[in-house]
């Protein structure tokens, strides 16, 4: 939290070294956001690239309120959205396959975690796009629902609602899908 | 455990890890330098930009600024003028002057006033000047009469 607002106190100093380590710090949660939302790593490149060339342009007059993980968060969501509304529904998943990064965890315990992953996106893609959202940023990014609330302009109660919904129709897939 | 809490767990394990590639990572950092770039250097036009108009366009700042440049303009009149007819003043002064009238309180406060302790020694060394070589034997009474003029 101190070292983001180091960061970005440089960063509107005009320190291309200091937006180079916001750039390293968050472009994988970025990119991990924007391929879950919409399984296409492509558009999810495009999104992570214009959010930092976006942020960029406010060099010298960001003011940062909460946390500099969120606020970018927020602005690939924000772009994600724009995107998945643009986009259309054949296009849907056909970099699906491309979009995951291989870990390092060895190739058994790699191969095991892309089709976890896979799987979950899968699951996901069935949500309405509301409750994909708020799950993903709670659960993946650590966001906390006030943060989100603030980020996406709605009620925290509202957000809570939709989670809460989200996670009770994840459920019902998954068990349906175990189940028959 | 719960069945939301268990979902929650299903869902955090199964993140997405995904990393951009490195080709990405160049392609965006040099957007964003340029972008940085951009902005900064709009910013510092905007401002002299701004500085100029506030002085044209603002009833107040227009006089002002007429003012400073009428200071600015007689300031440096005074400064490259002044020197020289001071000397000048002080060589007139000077030439015209007995070596008695040289050496008054006045006339050497004067000297004081316009030249510092150097224009005051200057005067000195021309009245010594004006008074010519010293006598080689001269006695207290001769001096005496000299200055009672008997």
């Amino acid at each position: 939290m101190v070292e983001d607002r180091i960061l970005v106190w440089r960063f509107n100093r005009g320190s291309k070294d200091a937006l180079r380590r916001i750039y390293e710090k968050y472009k994988d949660a970025l990119m991990g956001l924007a391929v879950t939302m919409l399984r296409d790593r492509s558009i999810a490149e495009d999104i992570v690239h214009d959010v930092f060339v976006s942020f960029a342009g406010t060099a010298g007059t960001f003011h940062l309120s909460g946390t500099l993980k969120g606020y970018l968060l927020t602005c690939a969501g924000n772009r994600v959205r724009d995107s998945n509304r643009l986009r259309s529904e054949r296009d849907v998943g056909l970099n699906s396959v491309d979009a995951i990064s291989p870990s390092s965890d060895g190739p058994v315990d790699d191969a095991i975690s892309r089709e976890e992953s896979s799987q979950l996106q899968d699951l996901l893609a069935r949500l309405p796009y509301e409750q994909r959202e708020v799950i993903v940023l709670h659960l993946h990014h650590g966001m906390r629902f006030w943060e989100i609330a603030e980020a996406l302009d709605v009620s925290i109660n509202t957000l809570q609602s939709r989670y809460r919904y989200g996670l009770d129709k994840l459920r019902s897939i998954v068990s349906g899908g175990v189940t028959k | 455990m719960r069945p939301q809490e268990d979902m929650e767990k299903f869902v955090r394990v199964r993140k997405a890890r995904a990393t951009t590639s490195r080709q990405m990572d160049k392609r965006t950092l040099n957007d964003s330098f340029a972008a940085m770039d951009q902005i900064i250097q709009a910013k510092q036009t905007k401002y002299k930009r701004s500085a100029r108009r506030v002085i044209i366009r603002n009833r107040i700042m227009r006089p002002i600024a007429a003012a400073a440049v009428i200071v600015v303009v007689i300031s440096l009149f005074i400064v490259h003028r002044g020197p020289d007819e001071q000397a000048d003043t002080v060589i007139v002064f000077n030439s015209t002057k007995s070596p008695a009238e040289l050496l008054t309180v006045a006339s050497l406060n004067i000297a004081f006033r316009r030249g510092g302790i150097e224009a005051v020694e200057r005067q000195c060394e021309q009245v010594i000047d004006k008074l010519g070589p010293p006598p080689a034997m001269i006695t207290v009474k001769e001096l005496l009469a000299e200055f009672n003029g008997t």
